[in-house]
């Protein structure tokens, strides 16, 4: 009897041990969380108190000062290259931890290590697109040239050394959160996260529908709907700029041109989602004299912020800017004589190849008429509490054959089965060194030059210099295609349709000191029709572009503040091109009370999606609704999954064809015409809106519609930020929907002394415990910018040091 | 006394050692010198209670509950000194219960041994 009492309290004791120090779901294990000892408790930074530090890192060459502002940025001065990057991998480390050991993870596919079976698919995917592949590929390419070697090794180093600091106690909240640990950092992460980038800025593809869409609606209507150059646009490269190069042979188009194969998924409107704008003025335009550079990268917003602010001091480099936590350098900045930025091409580099399987091993394909084999890759993929899987993919010589059927997961929908994929992100590259060469630039020529390293994902970069000269150039490498070539699934079998080389780099479409005065981007077209080269059939509607350039136009002795009013304007270039088209197609008698104010909104609408405008929540849900209704009965087919038409095309038919047939739906025995669909969409916008919030009043303001929020990386509930009360949509300058939008945007005034300006969603620290965690939301919420202080020495007494850290041997 | 001792060695242990100390500290000093089980319960449940609410707020407060209150909306528990006060509850109740364990733990091996002279 003694001895079962005596085991029982033994038994007991040990099994809360156990029971409250085991993960459970996605609940943490509870006492090791809440331990204020070593749990999350311990991540409360105080925010009354700043200490000066010092750290011995046995790599550093000499001595090193980091010197961080009362925003947290740190501006680091160095003796040497290697001494530099090291002390930017180790304050990355220091303030971003979880964030890029996270990101890299799932870049490699490799989110079932911390969450268990169920983000198989998010890694299988992973996988299969080639994900570690291509960074294997991008690091050969690295790691070949003896500079961006020293980089990585010394940014890699900076960062073991902070991990190594670090005890249970200190590790970021997440860890603590998701219950696992931080791993030592190797250069292949380095570029797993540029691959990562390639991947949310190019690997958009709509070849998958656009071939179940010519094959469903034939040649005729696919070219009239779909069509190569948009009804209406405002190229980056001005109309009419010369080449002054002479062109490559453009490859013969096959005379077979395509066929494909169908799976089973949804139609989805094509989100447009992530973009961006840049622009430069001459000193021609400016009150200065000098000119000014402006930024703003849209992307899907996150806390921790996606960009780290960062100033990197060294013999030979004075560089300020935003850097991407994983990556050495600044990407996004300036130095004492330029200023760059970038916004994405959208350029067709990635494609899919039908190919024909001998037998279903899949050990051989057919090609150029013969047998070829494939190679096997084997990627093993570890799972949390299971046993580990191994999935084998096969590659052929264009790429991975991604999928041989269908999984249920959202991202692959638009990934054709039993297709090789040919991307860009595969090849060896080495990006690094475009940043390397821009961080020390001095002036057009060494801008020329630092392009010429980049492969992908292509971006447009602008550029100015205090000697007055103005250039923008979509960049990356682009592949020799002929017109056309990868707006369907291509042939696998036969060569004709393989990427036929690159368009050299220094034909890259390119402007400097446009007569006009400025440059600009904004993803629409790269250039007009004249161009020799084919880069893509299809790029972001025309309206931002448009609007920058009609701004940028009437706009002289142009200050920081003007350019800062236009990052933040919200006026709708498509509500201007509509609105008027669609109101004489209301019938206002057949409109119930609260519709008729709802007009009277619309009718009194300056066209702006400001915070407090009611008549933008009437005219989006209008629109979206009026889109839905001339293609939906059309172009959503069970079992064939394709895409709308563009929203210029729409626009188009709207203005031009009154009498188009796409306005009947098929699936009513009434012919139904466009007044009929303008009058339906009005009265669901008006509908859905009193639903949610009764008859006209606060709660209709745009702001509250569109609930725009900042949330965690990981979707922790409690880590995002709350909602906030502001305007801008996406097709306006202010590209602000729910949750994306202006990640970071900068002004820089050149000038014998540049003056930068920026801000972005969040702040410098990656931890929630820190009151440098979000700091920067509410004044980046307000449309305004933090004056960047670009310091001369450590000393320079010209902003306010809250502390120090001194690195040495 | 086994409150004072607890405490005090969970303290200095914990800034070293895992949450889990507590439950061997706790056993381990309720089985020498625990003197009755209600008194191996709650002088362990107070010791760890207030040392670990006392130890959440030397971080929390300079913090200005910041953390404390997004943990809070985290968990749904919504407000930070209620996932204090759980915190404090919850780590209590197991050192209680560990204490108890091994006072009861030590009357059973007695009585085992007493049982054995008699035998």
């Amino acid at each position: 009897m003694n001895k079962i009492k005596a085991l029982f309290c033994v038994i007991i004791p040990i099994a809360l041990a156990f029971l409250f120090n085991t993960k459970l779901g996605s609940t943490p294990p509870l006492l090791k969380f809440l331990n204020p000892f070593m749990g999350f408790w311990q991540n409360a930074e105080n925010n009354h108190f700043m200490f000066n530090h010092k750290a011995k890192i046995k790599g550093a060459i000499d001595k090193i000062e980091i010197v961080f502002d009362d925003r947290m940025i740190p501006h680091i001065f160095a003796q040497n290259d290697h001494d530099l990057y090291l002390a930017q991998g180790y304050v990355t480390a220091m303030h971003r931890l979880w964030q890029m050991d996270f990101q890299t993870r799932f870049a490699a596919g490799r989110i079932s290590e911390v969450v268990g079976s169920k983000a198989i698919e998010v890694d299988r995917y992973q996988r299969r697109m080639g994900m570690v592949y291509g960074a294997e590929n991008s690091l050969k390419g690295m790691m070949a040239d003896p500079k961006a070697k020293e980089m990585i090794l010394a940014y890699t180093e900076g960062i073991n050394a902070y991990i190594k600091t670090l005890s249970h106690a200190n590790y970021p909240l997440e860890y603590k959160i998701l219950d696992f640990k931080p791993e030592d950092w190797t250069p292949v992460k380095c570029a797993l996260l540029l691959k990562q980038m390639s991947a949310v800025l190019a690997m958009g593809s709509d070849e998958f529908y656009m071939t179940n869409i010519l094959k469903k609606f034939g040649p005729e209507v696919t070219k009239d709907l779909f069509p190569d150059y948009p009804f209406r646009e405002d190229p980056i490269i001005p109309v009419g700029t010369k080449w002054n190069f002479s062109p490559l042979p453009i490859p013969k188009t096959p005379e077979s041109f395509t066929q494909a194969q169908t799976g089973a998924v949804k139609t989805k409107e094509k989100v447009e989602g992530i973009g961006s704008n840049n622009w430069a003025l001459s000193g021609a335009k400016t009150a200065s004299g000098y000119p000014i550079l402006a930024n703003d990268p849209h992307l899907d917003l996150t806390l921790p912020s996606i960009w780290y602010q960062i100033q990197l001091h060294a013999p030979g480099v004075n560089t300020y800017g935003v850097s991407l936590p994983g990556a050495p350098g600044v990407i996004i900045g300036f130095n004492q004589k330029i200023a760059w930025g970038v916004t994405n091409v959208a350029a067709d580099v990635l494609d899919f190849y039908q190919i024909k399987f001998k037998d279903s091993s899949h050990n051989e394909y057919w090609y150029n008429n013969q047998w070829k084999a494939t190679k096997k890759r084997l990627e093993t993929i570890k799972i949390r509490g299971g046993k580990d899987e191994v999935d084998t993919v096969y590659y052929t010589h264009h790429g991975p054959v991604v999928y041989f059927q269908k999984p249920k997961y959202g991202r692959a929908d638009n990934v054709p089965v039993g297709d090789a994929l040919r991307w860009i992100a595969h090849e060896e590259s080495n990006e690094l060194m475009t940043f390397y060469y821009l961080n020390r630039g001095k002036n057009y020529n060494d801008y020329r030059k630092a392009l010429t390293f980049y492969t992908a994902p292509a971006q447009n970069f602008v550029f100015a210099s205090v000697d007055n000269d103005i250039a923008i150039t979509p960049n990356g490498k682009f592949p020799l295609k002929w017109k056309d070539q990868g707006k369907f699934i291509l042939d696998g079998t036969d060569p004709a349709y393989d990427w036929q080389g690159w368009i050299p780099n220094a034909q890259n479409p390119t402007v400097k000191n446009p007569p006009r005065g400025f440059v600009s981007s904004a993803n629409q077209s790269s250039t007009d029709t004249t161009y020799p080269y084919y880069i893509n059939w299809e790029f972001s509607p025309y309206e931002r572009g448009k609007r920058i350039n009609d701004r940028l136009s009437a706009m002289n002795k142009a200050t920081m503040d003007s350019i800062r009013l236009m990052q933040t304007d919200n006026y709708s270039i498509l509500a201007q091109n509509l609105v008027p088209a669609l109101l004489p197609f209301l019938n206002n008698e057949q409109l119930n009370a609260t519709q008729k104010e709802a007009l009277a909104y619309v009718n009194k609408w300056n066209k702006r999606y400001d915070a407090h405008e009611i008549a933008a929540s009437v005219f989006e849900i209008w629109t979206k609704r009026l889109t839905y209704d001339i293609w939906g009965d059309e172009f959503e087919v069970k079992g064939i999954p394709m895409r709308y038409p563009s929203r210029d095309r729409t626009v188009e038919m709207i203005l031009k064809e009154p009498n188009a047939t796409w306005y009947d739906n098929i699936n009513t025995p009434k012919t139904e015409t466009l007044t009929d669909l303008v009058n339906e969409s009005f009265k669901y916008s008006c509908d859905s809106l009193e639903r949610r919030f009764g008859p006209i009043n606060k709660d209709w303001d745009w702001a509250n519609v569109k609930q725009s929020n900042v949330p965690h990386l990981a979707k922790i509930p409690g880590m995002g930020s709350k909602v906030l009360q502001i305007g801008g949509a996406k097709s306006t300058i202010n590209a602000l929907g729910e949750s994306n939008g202006p990640s970071w945007r900068m002004v820089i005034e050149l000038g014998k002394t540049p003056k930068g300006h920026g801000v972005y969603p969040g702040g410098q620290s990656g931890n929630p415990g820190s009151k440098f965690y979000d700091n920067m939301i509410d004044t980046w919420a307000n449309g305004k910018l933090y004056d960047l202080f670009y310091m001369q020495s450590p000393d320079d007494k010209s902003g306010t040091i809250i502390s120090r850290l001194k690195i040495s041997k | 006394m086994v409150f004072i001792v607890i405490a005090i060695i969970c303290f200095f242990l914990q800034m070293i050692a895992p949450w889990w100390t507590i439950i061997v500290i706790s056993f381990a000093t309720c089985g020498i010198i625990g003197k009755t089980g209600k008194i191996a319960f709650w002088q362990s449940f107070l010791a760890i209670f207030l040392l670990w609410i006392g130890y959440a707020l030397f971080k929390s407060l300079p913090n200005d509950n910041v953390l404390a209150g997004r943990v809070a909306v985290m968990t749904g528990i919504k407000l930070w000194w209620a996932l204090l006060l759980v915190t404090g509850i919850l780590s209590g109740l197991v050192a209680g219960i560990s204490g108890y364990c091994g006072y009861q733990f030590r009357m059973a091996m007695l009585a085992k041994k007493t049982d054995e002279k008699i035998a």
